[in-house]
């Protein structure tokens, strides 16, 4: 392996804010004696990522991954760790780090709004002193992957969210950045949107030879670009490994589904016992069951009920996700079973 | 790269911040018209038709020194003064500090004071544009008395001088967004005093002395009154009004400079 392009030991970042009791009265008390609230948003994360990796950052809101992204770019400095970033601090904040990064992020746009995308390009363009050579090669390259290029004199203000998203991403990697922070970048589009926005990120990515960081909440997202999951529960880095391995955190269980001729009844004490996931009208019927149990269950349902069709199938990772958002306990004895 | 590139660099990320701007002021055709015509408007509507009220028929009617056709004139510059040295209200500054958009700015490898003064330059050059043509206008109706060349350029560079004491002022106000929720109440009750203090509504020879002897140790009477004293082709106060800015202009520089170092460590510490 290479030396690793981000490196982050121990990183920590405390917010604090004033608790403030309801009413005019508590408005009135916390103005003179306010009660401080800590809260750490981001706890003891260390991990390092080498050139060409896309690392999919992962958790639910409020897990911490923009500020993890935040100190990424420097926008705000961690309160306690190390972080090097193509060898900088990156809340240093110098000209030359700024010029190498590129962060997207899908909820807040960075083009002027009043103007058309070109011009932007543009102002762009001067920012990161990129030649008119390499900046004129490069807006025709990517207007052509995105199939943008009639839109790039239109205002911003009259694009559709998924046109402005891919202005976006343009304008970020204008200056051919080494390492890209993508927040949420395909938040709110339609699944074609999301589908052409993957594609362009993963074309860019084979030609560039950079390094991706992506949040998303969208399971496509992180299935279609990333090679390495990272999870982050309340903070604190849950797993961190290859996307093949992801499943493994819930056990070797496997995913079958039941399709039947006829209505079952998922209340019976043998269905009860299997905890499946049922269709509406119970005629189909989702089963994680144990690797070592496959044969022995799947025969029995086989010979005593009226299976039409059946099919195993590795769990997606959108179920391990929300098995884990629900009992975030899994992640910590799975965790306690590595170390051990 | 030599330091010669660097320059060639800065500068044209200085001149182009200057060309989107000028894109941005005018990419509404109907707003930037309204823009161009409205002053001289406003002055026709409201100074002239008041003072013509106060005046009345009475041609030989003297205020304090100051005869009808005097009294207009000092409103005509008043209004150019206006128009060049406080035009620009730094609304974005606050604006993009409050909804946290100087995130884009802490990544541009270009700073937002850069960004927000070469925005500055480029609007000032639409408001001396739309200054020359509410002057024409004026001058159109027989209104204007011209003090010559000589007296009206050294007018223009004057003014041109208060505004950066206007802008680094205003710039403050901005910057104070870090700490307050809403920055208007502080911008119009800077106006609404320096429109009193500096002799924007009436000529200061309309005050009593005492109150023009303490206003004198203060900045305001040098932002309207004794410039438009130039323009009336008088220029004794020159020398003390540039010293007395200057020292402003360097303090208050100086304040924004803290500021927004205190501000940025507040912000970067909390992410807003």
């Amino acid at each position: 392996m290479t030396t690793p392009l981000i490196t982050a030991q121990g990183l920590t970042k405390q917010f604090v804010s004033y608790k403030k009791n309801p009413g005019v009265m508590g408005s009135f008390t916390s103005f003179f004696k306010r009660n401080p609230v800590i809260k750490d948003a981001v706890k003891d994360f260390s991990f390092s990522v080498a050139k060409g990796e896309i690392v999919g950052l992962l958790g639910p809101n409020g897990a911490g991954k923009t500020t993890l992204m935040k100190m990424f770019t420097g926008i705000i400095v961690p309160s306690d760790g190390e972080l090097k970033i193509l060898g900088s601090n990156p809340w240093e904040r110098d000209k030359n780090f700024r010029k190498r990064i590129a962060l997207v992020m899908g909820q807040k746009s960075q083009l002027w709004w009043d103007i058309p995308a070109m011009d932007s390009f543009l102002l762009l363009q001067k920012y990161y002193e990129v030649s008119d050579k390499n900046f004129e090669a490069r807006i025709e390259k990517m207007s052509e992957l995105l199939g943008v290029k009639d839109l790039l004199h239109i205002h911003v203000r009259k694009l559709s969210l998924g046109e402005r998203m891919k202005m976006e991403l343009m304008a970020s990697l204008l200056h051919n950045p080494e390492v890209i922070f993508l927040d949420e970048p395909t938040i709110g589009l339609d699944l074609v949107a999301q589908e052409n926005i993957r594609k362009f990120i993963l074309e860019y990515h084979r030609e560039n030879e950079c390094c991706i960081i992506i949040t998303s909440h969208y399971m496509q997202d992180v299935q279609a670009l990333c090679d390495r999951l990272v999870l982050i529960f309340d903070g604190k880095k849950g797993y961190d490994g290859p996307l093949s391995r992801f499943e493994d955190i819930l056990g070797n269980e496997k995913n079958v589904t039941f399709n039947f001729s006829s209505p079952q009844e998922p209340e019976s004490e043998f269905w009860h016992s299997l905890n499946g996931e049922w269709s509406k009208n119970n005629t189909q019927v989702d089963l994680r069951i144990p690797e070592e149990k496959l044969r022995e269950s799947s025969a029995h349902i086989i010979t005593t009920f009226p299976v039409e069709d059946f099919a195993t199938d590795k769990l997606p990772i959108e179920r391990v996700m929300k098995e884990l958002m629900n009992n975030p306990k899994l992640l910590r004895e799975q965790q306690s079973s590595e170390t051990l | 790269m030599t330091t010669g590139d660097a320059i060639k660099n800065n500068f044209s990320k200085w001149w182009i911040t200057i060309q989107i701007s000028w894109v941005k002021h005018t990419a509404y055709r109907l707003n930037f018209f309204l823009q161009i015509i409205g002053p001289a408007l406003v002055f026709f509507f409201v100074k002239y038709n008041l003072w013509s009220a106060i005046y009345g028929a009475d041609d030989s009617l003297v205020i304090k020194g100051f005869n009808f056709e005097g009294m207009i004139n000092y409103h005509i510059w008043a209004f150019v003064v206006g128009l060049v040295a406080q035009g620009h209200g730094s609304w974005n500054l606050a604006e993009d500090i409050r909804l946290g958009r100087i995130s884009s700015y802490l990544i541009y490898p270009f700073n937002f004071w850069e960004f927000h003064t070469a925005s500055w330059l480029s609007f000032q050059t639409i408001q001396m544009f739309i200054a020359a043509i509410t002057l024409g206008v004026i001058a159109f109706f027989d209104l204007l008395q011209f003090p010559g060349w000589n007296f009206f350029l050294i007018g223009v560079a004057y003014t041109l001088f208060i505004s950066l004491f206007w802008f680094a002022l205003q710039y403050l106000t901005g910057v104070m967004a870090f700490w307050l929720e809403e920055t208007w109440i502080l911008r119009v009750m800077l106006s609404v005093v320096s429109y009193f203090l500096s002799g924007a509504i009436i000529p200061l020879d309309l005050y009593p002395d005492w109150l023009v002897n303490i206003l004198n140790y203060t900045p305001f009477p040098y932002l309207v009154y004794y410039p438009i004293k130039i323009f009336s082709g008088e220029t004794s106060s020159l020398g003390l009004g540039l010293i007395i800015i200057s020292i402003w202009t360097v303090v208050i520089a100086l304040i924004n400079h803290l500021v927004w170092k205190k501000g940025i460590k507040l912000y970067t510490a909390a992410g807003m």
